[in-house]
C-alpha cells in the first residue's frame, strides 16, 4: 500500500517534473535570499552575506538534481543520457545483440501476429450498437439427451410473445435461391428472418427501409438486398428501392439495400438477401410456420436494458416448460431455453482453441525471454568491473540497476520493433492457413490495438529479462571484483542461469507434447475411415425451384442422373440431400412397432433423402437388401434404407429386411407419414470430418418424396473430377437455363475445409513448440559454453592433475544432463496438469498419450545433450598450458 | 564541518520536520531550517537544502501537505503543514526513537567489566 503510494507520487511528479523544477527553483531562491538578509542584518557585506548563504544551503545544483530524481524516476536530461550511453552499450556487442534482437523479435512476432487473431475474433465487440446486448437463444431440455437447439416457428412466436426480457427477438435460418430477372441466373445466398432483424440489431438500410411486422403475414415477399448485389447486378441503381425481381420464380419486392459493411449472421459473408419468414408459409396447417415439431430456426434477441442474462433465462425457461406442457407431443424434448451471450455462441469451442493457442505462443516468448536473460547474465559478467569502476565514482546502485533495465528494455523495444514487422508479414499468412474455420479472423489486421500490445509485450519483456542481471547487482558486493586479482564467486548467478534453463526445458516439453498429441489427433483425422471414398468425386448444387418443378421434381431428377452417367469419364453419379462434410443434417423422429413410445418421446436419427446410385456413386458398402432404384415412386410401395448403426441400435443387430417403420416425413400437406419397409442395410459413415462417432441413420428414396429440395449431385469420375465442371455446367444448362450451379468442389476439398481448424492448431502449436525447443537448445548450448569457458583454468588444473579427457567430457555433460532432467520432470508434470485444456481438440487420442510423451522427453533429452556436446567437446580439448597461463 | 558539531543521522531529519510542522503549524523553508536551528542550539551541521529533499519525501508519503500562500515579510512562499496521516506516523516514529535512544543509552552506560 506504502509502496503503490510512493509509486503514484513519483508517477505524478514525473508527469509534472518541470512545472515542479520552476516551483522549486523559486522556493530555493526566497530561501537563500532571506539567509543572505539575515547574514547582512548581522553585518557582512552582500558579497560576503551571498556567499554564507550558498554555505549554509548547500550545493543547489546537486540538491535541483536530487529532486527530481525523488519526485519522479528520472530527469529528461538522465533519461537521454541513460539512452544514448545504453545505445552505445549494444553497439559495442553487434553479434550478440543482433542474436537478442532476433530471439525477441521472433516471440514478440509470432505474439502479436497470434493476438492480431484474438483481437479480431475474441476482443472485438459485435459490430451493432450495445452488443453486450444481444443474446443467442436455443431450445434445450432440462435432462440435455439430444443436441438439436433449433427452435420451430410456433415456439418462437409464443417465446415472442410471452417474453418479458426481450426488446426484440428475431428467428433465422439460411435459405438459397436463384436470381433470374437478370442476365445470367445466379445463385444467391441469404437468410429467412423475422420483420425486426433490423431494429434489433440496431442497423438502418443506406437505401430504402427495414422490414414492417405486417410483412410477415401470408402472400407477402419482400427483399432486402446486400450492398454487393446492388452493386454487381443492378448497376447501382438508385432508383432500385420498390422494384420487382425474380427469386426461384417468385416475385419479390425490393424495400432496401443495406450498408456494405453489413452482415447477418455475422459469420455469413456471402448473404445477399434478406427477406420475411412469410416464405415459409404455403397457407397450409402444414406450413412450417405452423409446425410445431420443425426444429429449424436459430434466434437472436436484444435484452432489455438491465435484463441479466440470468433473468433472461429464468424467463425463457419458464416459457419452454410451459409450452412443453400444453403440447406434449411436440415439445417434451424442448423443455427448457438457454441464452447466452451472441459472440459466445458464435464462437463456441473457438474461442477456447484460440486462447490455448495464445497461452502457448506466450510460452515461446517466456523462453526467449529467458535465452536474452541469460546472455544480459553473461554479459552482466563481463561489466562486473566497469559497474564497480563506477560504483567506485559515486553512482549510486539504483542509478547502476536503472541503467541496466534502460538497456534491456532498449532491446525489448528493438525485438518489438522487427517483431511487429515479422507480423505484418505474417498475419496474412495464418489467415490463409486458418481459411474459414475461425468467424470473424478475416477481419484480423496489425491495428493500433495489435501494435499496443506488442509495445507492452515488449516493455513487459524488456524488464523481465533485465531483472536478473539487475538483482544480480541489487544484492552482491559491487567493489570486490577491482579488488587485486579480483574473482567473485559466480556461483549465485550460475544458479540463476540454470534455474532459467530448467524453465526453458519444461515450458519447451509442455509445448511440444502439446503439438504431438494435435498432430497425432490430426494425422487420426486425416486417416479416418469416412465410410465412403471420397478420391475422385465431384459435388456441386444446383436448386430445383417450386414454381417449375412442383410437379415434375422426381423426373426431373431421375432424367437429369440418366444424362449425368452418360457423360464420358463418368463412373457413377447420384443424388443427396443431406451431402456428408456440407454441415447439411436433419433429425427426424420414426415410430417403431415393436417399441412404441408416447409421441412426444419418440427416437430419432438423422435422416438423409438419396438418388438411386447414391451409395454406389459414394462407395458406401450394401451391407443386405437392395438400394433404391428407378422402380421406387411416390405411387409404389413406401421404403427406406438403414446404416448399420441404425440397426444396431434399434433392432439389436437382428435381421432388420422387411421391418416396418413410420419417420415423420411427409411430401405435402396431402401425403401424411407413410409406413416404410426397410429393404437395405448400408455401412455406417461420418457426416462431419471431425464428428467422433458414426451417428445411426436412415435413408429415403428422394423420388418418394419428391416435394423435398434439392439433391447435391455426387459424381465419380475416371479423371480429375474438376474437370468435369463445364460440361455438368453445360449439361445443367442444356435442361433449364435458370437453374446455376453453385457449390462446386471435390469431396476431398470439403473433407479438407472441415479438418482446416484441427489443422491450424496442429500448424500453429507445432510451429511454435518447434521455435521453442530450438530456443531452449540454443539457450542450454550458450550457458555450457558459457560455463566450460569460465571454468577453462579448473579444467586444464584437472588435466594437468592427470584427469582422463573422457572425464571432463562426463563432468560438462552430466551438469548439462541433471539440467535436462530437472527440466523434463518438471515438463513432465505441467503436461500432465495442463493436459485436459486440449480435450475438446483431440480426436483418436487421450489427452495423455505415454507414447507422446516420451518420445517428446526423449527428443529433448536428445538434442540436449547434443547442445551440451559441442561445449563439451570444447572442454575436452583445452589445453592445460595454455589454460593455465591464461589469467 | 565545524568543530563540535554533529552530523545530521540518517533518517532523523524527516522526524524533526515532521515535529517541527506538528508543534508550530504551517511553515515555509526558511522557517523550518530556523526552527530546527534554534532547538538545536548550533550544535548540528545541517545543509538547509536537505530540508527540501526531506519536504518533497514527506509530501509523497501523504504525511505533510504544502500551498503557496504569502510570508510574514511579504514574499510568495510554499507553506507546509501536517496530516493527520502524519501525526499519526509522528506518534510512531517518536515511540521508535525513544525505544532506540533507551537501548543506546543503556549499551553506552556498560561499564568496562574486564
Amino acid at each position: 500500500m506504502h509502496r503503490l503510494r510512493m509509486l503514484w507520487a513519483r508517477l505524478r511528479g514525473q508527469a509534472a517534473q518541470a512545472s515542479e523544477d520552476q516551483a522549486f527553483d523559486e522556493e530555493i531562491r526566497a530561501h537563500i535570499a532571506l539567509l543572505e538578509e539575515r547574514y547582512r542584518l548581522q553585518g557582512m557585506t552582500a558579497q560576503e552575506a551571498a556567499w554564507a548563504a550558498r554555505r549554509q544551503f548547500g550545493n543547489v545544483t546537486a540538491l535541483r538534481e536530487r529532486q527530481r530524481e525523488q519526485r519522479g524516476f528520472l530527469s529528461p536530461t538522465e533519461w537521454w543520457r541513460d539512452v544514448r550511453f545504453a545505445l552505445r552499450m549494444l553497439a559495442k556487442r553487434p553479434a550478440l545483440n543482433v542474436a537478442m534482437v532476433l530471439a525477441l523479435a521472433l516471440g514478440i512476432g509470432a505474439n502479436t501476429t497470434v493476438f492480431s487473431i484474438v483481437d479480431a475474433v475474441l476482443l472485438r465487440p459485435l459490430p451493432f450498437p450495445h452488443p453486450q446486448q444481444l443474446t443467442d437463444v436455443q431450445s434445450s431440455d432440462t435432462g440435455h439427451q439430444f443436441e438439436d437447439s433449433d427452435v420451430s416457428y410456433p415456439d418462437f412466436f409464443d417465446w415472442r410473445a410471452q417474453n418479458h426480457s426481450f426488446s426484440h427477438l428475431v428467428s433465422f435460418h439460411d435459405t438459397s435461391l436463384t436470381l433470374t430477372s437478370v442476365q445470367r441466373a445466379i445463385h444467391l445466398d441469404g437468410e429467412v428472418v423475422s420483420w425486426d432483424l433490423l431494429p434489433l440489431l440496431g442497423v438502418s438500410p443506406e437505401l430504402g427501409r427495414g422490414f414492417r411486422p405486417e410483412e410477415e403475414k401470408f402472400g407477402a415477399r419482400v427483399v432486402l438486398i446486400s450492398h454487393a448485389l446492388w452493386v454487381s447486378q443492378f448497376g447501382s441503381n438508385p432508383t432500385i428501392v420498390g422494384q420487382t425481381i425474380h427469386l426461384s420464380g417468385d416475385a419479390y419486392t425490393i424495400v432496401g439495400v443495406m450498408p456494405a459493411a453489413f452482415q447477418f449472421p455475422v459469420d455469413a459473408l456471402e448473404n445477399s438477401f434478406w427477406t420475411t419468414l412469410a416464405v415459409d408459409n404455403d397457407g397450409t396447417p402444414r406450413a412450417l410456420t405452423a409446425n410445431r415439431g420443425a426444429h429449424e430456426m436459430s434466434v437472436i434477441g436484444r435484452l432489455k436494458p438491465r435484463v441479466t442474462l440470468a433473468q433472461a433465462n429464468e424467463d425463457m425457461n419458464a416459457i419452454a416448460a410451459r409450452l412443453a406442457k400444453q403440447y406434449p407431443d411436440t415439445n417434451t424434448r424442448h423443455n427448457s431455453a438457454r441464452v447466452e451471450s451472441e459472440l459466445k455462441a458464435l464462437l463456441g469451442d473457438t474461442g477456447t482453441l484460440l486462447l490455448i493457442v495464445l497461452g502457448a505462443v506466450g510460452l515461446v516468448l517466456l523462453i526467449a525471454c529467458g535465452n536474452v536473460g541469460n546472455l544480459l547474465l553473461v554479459r552482466a559478467n563481463e561489466r562486473e568491473r566497469e559497474m564497480a569502476m563506477r560504483s567506485a565514482l559515486g553512482a549510486s546502485r539504483t542509478r547502476l540497476v536503472r541503467q541496466l533495465l534502460v538497456e534491456s528494455v532498449i532491446l525489448g523495444l528493438l525485438g518489438g520493433a522487427t517483431g511487429c514487422a515479422l507480423a505484418f508479414v505474417s498475419t496474412p499468412a495464418l489467415l490463409r492457413l486458418i481459411g474459414n474455420s475461425v468467424p470473424r479472423a478475416a477481419d484480423a489486421g496489425v491495428n493500433l490495438t495489435v501494435l499496443g500490445f506488442a509495445l507492452g509485450v515488449s516493455l513487459a519483456s524488456g524488464i523481465l529479462f533485465g531483472l536478473a542481471p539487475a538483482a544480480r547487482f541489487m544484492r552482491s558486493d559491487l567493489l570486490s571484483p577491482l579488488k587485486e586479482g579480483g574473482r567473485t564467486e559466480a556461483g549465485a548467478q550460475h544458479r540463476l542461469a540454470s534455474a532459467v534453463i530448467v524453465g526453458q526445458v519444461a515450458l519447451g516439453i509442455v509445448l511440444t507434447a502439446g503439438a504431438g498429441l494435435l498432430v497425432t489427433s490430426f494425422v487420426h483425422l486425416a486417416r479416418n475411415n469416412e465410410g465412403f471414398n471420397p478420391a475422385h468425386v465431384l459435388t456441386f448444387l444446383f436448386e430445383t425451384p417450386d414454381s417449375r418443378y412442383g410437379t415434375s421434381r422426381a423426373q426431373f431428377y431421375q432424367e437429369y442422373f440418366e444424362k449425368l452417367r452418360a457423360l464420358p469419364g463418368v463412373e457413377s453419379a447420384g443424388g443427396s440431400m443431406m451431402l456428408p462434410m456440407t454441415y447439411n443434417g436433419a433429425t427426424v423422429s420414426f415410430e417403431n412397432p415393436e417399441h412404441p413410445l408416447p409421441k412426444g418421446q419418440l427416437e430419432s436419427a438423422s435422416l438423409d433423402l438419396v438418388s438411386p446410385g447414391y451409395f454406389r456413386t459414394m462407395e458406401i458398402p450394401l451391407l443386405s437388401g437392395r438400394s433404391f432404384n428407378n422402380a421406387d415412386t411416390e405411387r409404389s410401395p413406401q421404403v427406406m434404407i438403414v446404416n448399420r448403426a441404425f440397426a444396431q441400435k434399434y433392432f439389436h443387430g437382428e435381421d432388420v429386411l422387411g421391418k416396418k417403420l413410420k419417420p415423420g416425413t411427409s411430401n405435402g400437406p396431402t401425403s401424411p407419414p407413410a409406413w416404410r419397409t426397410i429393404v437395405g442395410v448400408v455401412g455406417n459413415i461420418r457426416t462431419g470430418a471431425t464428428n467422433r462417432e458414426m451417428d445411426p441413420m436412415y435413408y429415403l428414396p428422394a423420388s418418394q418424396l419428391p416435394n423435398w429440395c434439392c439433391l447435391y449431385s455426387v459424381v465419380r469420375t475416371q479423371m480429375d473430377p474438376l474437370s468435369l465442371e463445364p460440361e455438368v455446367r453445360n449439361l445443367v444448362a442444356s435442361m433449364d437455363p435458370n437453374i446455376p450451379i453453385t457449390d462446386v468442389r471435390t469431396m476431398r476439398e470439403r473433407v479438407a475445409l472441415e479438418l482446416a481448424q484441427p489443422r491450424f492448431a496442429m500448424v500453429l502449436l507445432s510451429a511454435f513448440a518447434g521455435l521453442a525447443l530450438i530456443l531452449t537448445l540454443v539457450g542450454l548450448y550458450g550457458v555450457m559454453a558459457y560455463s566450460v569457458a569460465r571454468r577453462t583454468r579448473e579444467i586444464g588444473v584437472r588435466l594437468a592433475l592427470g584427469a582422463p579427457r573422457m572425464m571432463v567430457l562426463q563432468m560438462v555433460l552430466r551438469q548439462a544432463a541433471v539440467l535436462v532432467t530437472i527440466g523434463t520432470a518438471l515438463g513432465v508434470a505441467g503436461t500432465l496438469a495442463s493436459a485436459p485444456l486440449l480435450r475438446a481438440f483431440l480426436f483418436g487420442t487421450g489427452e495423455r498419450n505415454p507414447d507422446v510423451l516420451a518420445l517428446v522427453c526423449g527428443l529433448v533429452a536428445l538434442t540436449g545433450l547434443l547442445a551440451a556436446y559441442l561445449p563439451a567437446r570444447k572442454a575436452m580439448q583445452v589445453d592445460p598450458s595454455t589454460a593455465l597461463r591464461y589469467e | 564541518m565545524g568543530e563540535g558539531k554533529s552530523e545530521v543521522l540518517q533518517g532523523t531529519l524527516d522526524l524533526m520536520v515532521l515535529k517541527t510542522l506538528y508543534a508550530m503549524g504551517p511553515l515555509h523553508g526558511f522557517g523550518i531550517a530556523r526552527r530546527i536551528e534554534q532547538i538545536s542550539d548550533g550544535v548540528l551541521d545541517l545543509n538547509e537544502g536537505t530540508v527540501y529533499t526531506a519536504l518533497l519525501r514527506l509530501q509523497q508519503q501523504g504525511w505533510i501537505t504544502s500551498k503557496w500562500g504569502i510570508s510574514e515579510n511579504n514574499r510568495r512562499a510554499r507553506f507546509y503543514s501536517i496530516t493527520r496521516q502524519g501525526a499519526k506516523q509522528l506518534e510512531r516514529e517518536t515511540e521508535n526513537w525513544q525505544r532506540v535512544a533507551g537501548v543506546m543509552d543503556r549499551v553506552l552506560k556498560l561499564e568496562r567489566q574486564v
